[in-house]
């Protein structure tokens, strides 16, 4: 039974790794919200599976926070933000082009896999898959490549959802993170959804277009005040 | 019962925390009444500076004179960690020194710091002068390294504002930058060699010397050496006192050239009388060190004519005597031959004491000095000593004691050191024996020249007729800004005659001259001429004047100027001052024969500034331009920056283990 849930684990944290992989590389915004919930929805089943094996409760109540808040709520948020927006493509980079970043994913990939057995195998032995670990790393510093090679904010925001789920994930496998932590973060990622739906109107574009924008959205905000005033 | 409380409350302990609290109380009263210029909190706070003074003055001096120890545990951080302070014979002669000084700086204040016109500065002025003699205190009372930098920082960071007080003007800023630059350099070096000794003994205590690892212990005294060395103002470090100690005010200047270099020569020996096990080249290094900021220090105190910057130069000459001293002590004792180096050592340290004393005297007299002509220029000075009689005869003192003369207190130090240099021949090491020489015959041409110059600044300031109007102008200052000098010029006069008194009493058995007996003799001699020279003189009085070249009237212009006297020596030392000349001539022929106009300078180069200074300075510029550049004030690239972080962190963790 043990040996088959580890199988399966294995493949969960395989398609969460072409997950990420997808997220690295697609343009089509709409897209990159679906599949952040579909890797949500992954980790939440890796999760779960661990639950199997391990039977401590929090990785229970885990899969179920994380099912409800990051493959439902935050991509309804995210969606809800979008269909505002003009923009459904990303099409301005910086450092890196997408093409490039698979082949920066597959490297840093293999670099924390290479460093962290290293490292896990002489502090840890007696925890047998590090690959969890490892694919956690990688997708944090793929959500913070995501970060900082996009233009576009909503990618920002997806990416950084991504790095906080290599840490969710991270954490799972490796060093156990205290439940009110990881409640505590996904209570930040949805406030941080929720600001960024609010500024939505100012921010549909990137960053630099967002101080003018603001003014207009303001103007907007208190006309509108001045009208339910009235 | 009661007589035993008694008793119990009067412990030098509980005497000693009293006067800590009765400094910080002083030292929070201005404050308290920050925005309201009143004089009489001004006051109050400066006599609880001066009981205190005398207070502390009385514990330590009890403490140094009975060779008792005192220690006291304020308040505990952590077990290893806690404020906790003790007086042996070392600190109690420091903070003897310090109450000493700080009792005159205080009487000296009072008249002093009403001269400003900005209240709030008024009251900061004086409350920051109660917490920096109070760190100063603390610094060299510390019985554990954590206490002693923490002191050090509050000692540096009062004096930095202390420095700024006219911050207004440009060359303060300057200074003040400057200064606040090279404190915290110093401090960088201090916490290293401090952490470095804790791992080496695993305690903060100031005293431990049980070292598991030897080895390192070079790199600690390295470490010490120069950040004391900053802090001192030895050469090459010594670039921040030139500024620092004119821009501030006289009161602070005479406490941070009297005083605070002194706690880093304190901080030196407690390390290498006390903690480190010395080698003998460290004595060397010292010795060097010692020789070459005596004489440097000196040569560029001749030149100078910035009355206090005279003196700073000239605290970095004293500071290099109180090195040698030491330097001496580390020579001899690793020689063996202890007697030699007890000799240094009591010459180092009664020249530190004896330097403390008459420095601030003369800072506070050249203070007294600016305050009534309004410039720091000598050369504008001249013919106060009818003007400011009091001071000119404290400043007279002052000048008389740091040239070395006998029978005041500058002449025993050096005299002491002198001795020990004169009895090298028993070395072993003829090399050692060609290194003695050669520094004495260095230190020798230091004591000239220091005469030299204060005949110099004594001369231009005071006597003959002013040269301008301020100085035509200048008259004597409020009583209690000679009050304070008056008292240090005594202790000059008392701590030279009675010198091998004080040392017998504290215990040493030192072969110095009886400064008494040839005081008396001295005085007597003088006195028999006088009456000699005024019996078989006829008794006509005939006054006329000097002859001044045809000139018939006679004004400042026909003086001997303070760059004039100089002169000579500027030239022959020409290859140190690095002078350039320049001239420039025009004539109205063709043939260069007719003079139509001339200019022509003469640059003194700043040799370490130019050379050692400037070209680091440059260098971190450099650095900081280009680590500038990484801050674009994109959110991309900081994400970036943390990125590449974390892989390389990765990496590092991979290639580690």
């Amino acid at each position: 039974m043990e040996f088959l849930v580890e199988g399966w684990i294995n493949v969960l944290l395989a398609l969460v790794l072409i997950s990420g992989a997808f997220i690295v590389t697609r343009r089509d915004l709409l897209a990159l919200v679906s599949t952040y919930s579909i890797q949500s929805f992954l980790i939440s089943a890796v999760a779960l599976s661990l639950y199997l094996i391990e039977k401590h409760n929090v990785l229970l109540y885990l899969a179920i926070l994380t099912v409800a808040s990051k493959s439902l709520l935050i991509p309804y948020f995210i969606r809800t933000i979008q269909r505002k927006m003009r923009i459904r493509r990303d099409l301005e980079f910086h450092y890196i082009t997408p093409i490039i970043s698979i082949f920066v994913t597959l490297i840093l990939t293999l670099v924390a896999y290479i460093c962290l057995s290293k490292a896990l195998t002489a502090s840890s032995a007696q925890n047998d898959f590090y690959l969890g670990a490892v694919l956690g790393v990688s997708l944090a510093l793929m959500g913070m490549m995501v970060i900082f090679s996009r233009r576009k904010v909503i990618t920002k925001i997806v990416g950084y959802l991504m790095m906080e789920n290599g840490v969710l994930l991270f954490g799972m496998f490796l060093t156990e993170l205290p439940f009110i932590v990881e409640a505590m973060i996904v209570i930040d990622l949805i406030i941080l959804v929720l600001i960024a739906a609010i500024l939505a109107v100012g921010m549909d574009a990137s960053i630099e277009e967002f101080q003018a924008r603001l003014n207009v959205a303001h103007k907007w905000f208190t006309q509108e005040k001045e009208d339910d005033e009235i | 019962m009661t007589l035993g409380l008694f008793w119990g409350w009067i412990m030098l302990e509980n005497l000693f925390f009293a006067g800590l609290v009765a400094w910080f109380a002083g030292a929070t009263l201005p404050l308290i009444s920050i925005s309201s210029d009143s004089k009489t909190f001004r006051r109050i706070s400066l006599g609880i500076y001066a009981i205190a003074s005398l207070l502390l003055a009385d514990v330590s001096l009890f403490a140094a004179y009975k060779n008792i120890t005192i220690a006291i545990t304020i308040y505990k951080i952590l077990p290893q960690i806690q404020f906790s302070f003790m007086l042996d014979r070392l600190s109690a002669l420091f903070v003897l020194m310090i109450s000493v000084v700080s009792l005159c700086a205080s009487i000296y204040s009072v008249g002093y710091v009403e001269h400003g016109h900005h209240k709030v500065r008024k009251n900061l002025l004086v409350s920051l002068m109660g917490f920096f003699i109070l760190s100063m205190i603390l610094v060299v009372s510390s019985a554990n390294t954590f206490a002693f930098i923490f002191f050090w920082e509050t000692m540096s960071l009062s004096s930095f504002f202390l420095v700024m007080y006219e911050y207004e003007k440009k060359e303060t800023r300057k200074a003040g930058i400057f200064y606040f630059a090279m404190t915290q350099l110093s401090t960088v070096f201090l916490i290293t060699a401090f952490v470095v000794l804790y791992a080496i003994n695993g305690s903060f205590d100031i005293r431990h010397t049980a070292f598991a690892d030897p080895s390192l212990l070079t790199a600690v005294f390295l470490l010490l050496f120069v950040g004391f060395s900053i802090k001192a103002g030895v050469i090459p470090f010594h670039k921040w006192l030139p500024y620092a100690h004119p821009a501030s005010p006289s009161n602070i200047s005479a406490l941070m050239s009297g005083l605070m270099i002194k706690v880093a020569i304190y901080g030196m020996m407690r390390f290498l009388l006390f903690a480190l096990a010395p080698e003998l080249w460290w004595g060397i290094l010292v010795l060097s060190a010692g020789i070459i900021s005596a004489i440097l220090g000196v040569i560029y105190a001749m030149k100078e004519n910035d009355l206090k910057r005279l003196l700073a130069y000239s605290s970095i000459e004293n500071i290099g005597v109180v090195l040698v001293g030491l330097g001496l002590y580390l020579i001899f004792s690793q020689s063996g031959l202890p007697s030699l180096a007890i000799l240094g050592l009591a010459g180092a340290l009664f020249h530190a004491f004896n330097h403390a004393i008459f420095k601030s005297l003369l800072f506070l007299t050249s203070g007294s000095v600016v305050y009534s002509t309004g410039t720091r220029n000598i050369e504008e000075m001249g013919g106060l000593v009818h003007r400011m009689p009091f001071t000119a005869i404290s400043f007279f003192i002052g000048a008389l004691s740091i040239s070395a003369l006998p029978p005041l207190s500058g002449f025993v130090g050096e005299f002491l050191i002198f001795q020990s240099f004169l009895d090298s021949h028993a070395l072993a090491d003829p090399m050692l024996r060609l290194l003695m020489v050669t520094c004495l015959s260095s230190f020798a041409l230091t004591s000239a020249l220091a005469a030299a110059c204060f005949v110099k600044a004594f001369g231009a300031v005071f006597l003959a007729v002013p040269r301008t109007e301020n100085a035509q102008k200048a008259h004597e200052v409020p009583k209690s800004m000679i009050a304070g000098p008056i008292i240090l010029a005594a202790l000059c006069v008392v701590l030279g005659i009675f010198s091998r008194q004080i040392f017998k009493s504290l215990g040493f058995s030192i072969d110095s001259p009886d400064l008494f007996f040839i005081g008396v003799f001295l005085i007597a001699s003088y006195a028999l001429t006088f009456a000699v020279l005024r019996a078989a003189s006829s008794g006509k009085v005939r006054i006329s004047e000097t002859w001044g070249c045809g000139i018939i009237s006679q004004n400042g212009r026909m003086e001997y100027t303070a760059s004039g006297f100089a002169q000579p020596l500027v030239r022959m030392l020409k290859a140190i001052y690095r002078t350039e000349e320049r001239s420039e001539r025009k004539f109205f022929d063709s043939q260069s024969s007719i003079f139509k106009e001339g200019k022509a300078e003469m640059r003194l180069m700043q040799f370490f500034e130019e050379y050692i200074y400037m070209p680091i300075a440059r260098a971190v510029n450099t650095a900081s331009k280009a680590v500038a550049h990484l801050q674009t004030g994109s959110l991309d690239d900081y994400i970036a920056y943390t990125f590449v972080a974390v892989v390389v962190l990765l990496l590092v963790v991979g290639w580690i283990i």
